[in-house]
């Protein structure tokens, strides 16, 4: 059975997907890709919103640049954990 | 009064690796606290303080070094026979004890690095590893060597457990990991035999190039994290 996803394994994911849309996307797309129903994607695009992480604008959510160093932070750090194979 | 195994010619350049040595082993602490603040992965807290503890042990064995030099010098200026003697007395006790915290702190550190993958520690565990530590430090303090053959045999076991986890993910950086462990067991191999005073410096220099190793790590760890993104963005 697949291990239940964790918070912040969410949030890397939403951020990696709308990175790979080169910054913006649909809230649907983002919605099928990152695997979430409808209520999640809107509690952690809510989260995401009030770190500055996100932000909504013509109907697509755009990654900030806070959203990408924090992005890169992550990447960064979830790398060094599965070097040590934490 | 000799101080270690270090040849005079290599006094000050030792303390200097041993300097080195702490400012990597800070890093990675720092990493963890890092890593830890945005995963919320308690194991990172534990190989912290792992990291932790050999840095400590390393400052440890920098401040006996450098008091140890400055009394030894201070007591020539000097040149008084009585004056002389409580000096070194002095110098003793703070020489055994400065380098019986250094040996207890990076067993303990090596202790906890190799406990974090297994994941299965009982507090019985915990305990023999406590007493395992200590008798080890103080018979040390008498056979230098047993310090060095336990520090081999930690480093044994993490070389076996991070080969397991390098096997499974197949990372550049677990490899650079286990190269880094590797020469770190070397180096201390040699310092069994500290009494050869050339036998002494090959192996802090081979402790030098086992930390420049893992500073190599951390900048492997922070490219590929931002090659990975940049990757992405491009996408």
């Amino acid at each position: 059975m697949e291990k239940k996803r964790a918070r912040n394994d969410i949030i890397f994911d939403i951020l990696s997907i709308i990175q790979e849309k080169r910054g913006k996307i649909k809230p649907t797309h983002l919605m099928y890709k990152a695997n979430l129903s409808h209520v999640q994607m809107k509690k952690y695009l809510e989260e995401l919103e009030r770190n500055s992480l996100v932000k909504k604008n013509l109907g697509m959510i755009e990654i900030t640049q806070k959203g990408r160093e924090f992005f890169l932070k992550y990447q960064q750090m979830r790398e060094f954990e599965k070097t040590f194979g934490l | 009064m000799k101080i270690a195994f270090t040849p005079d010619w290599f006094l000050g350049t030792d303390v200097l690796i041993e300097i080195f040595s702490f400012a990597v082993l800070l890093i990675f602490f720092i990493l963890c606290v890092r890593s830890y603040k945005l995963t919320k992965n308690k194991s990172t807290v534990y190989l912290g303080a792992g990291f932790l503890a050999i840095a400590l042990a390393e400052i440890f064995t920098i401040l006996t070094k450098l008091i140890l030099f400055y009394d030894t010098t201070f007591t020539q200026e000097i040149g008084h026979m009585i004056i002389t003697y409580h000096v070194v007395k002095s110098v003793d006790i703070f020489y055994y004890l400065g380098f019986f915290l250094h040996k207890i702190f990076t067993l303990l550190g090596f202790y906890i690095i190799y406990k974090i993958p297994s994941k299965k520690g009982t507090t019985e565990d915990y305990i023999i590893g406590a007493c395992f530590i200590i008798i080890a430090a103080a018979f040390s303090q008498v056979f230098y060597y047993v310090f060095h053959i336990t520090i081999l045999v930690l480093l044994g076991l993490i070389i076996y457990n991070y080969s397991k986890i390098y096997k499974k993910n197949k990372l550049e950086t677990t490899k650079i990991l286990l190269v880094a462990f590797w020469i770190l067991a070397v180096s201390h191999l040699l310092l069994c035999l500290s009494t050869l005073q050339i036998v002494y410096v090959f192996g802090q220099v081979l402790q030098l190039v086992s930390y420049l190793t893992l500073l190599i790590l951390i900048i492997g760890i922070r490219k590929y994290g931002k090659e990975k993104s940049k990757k992405r963005h491009n996408l």
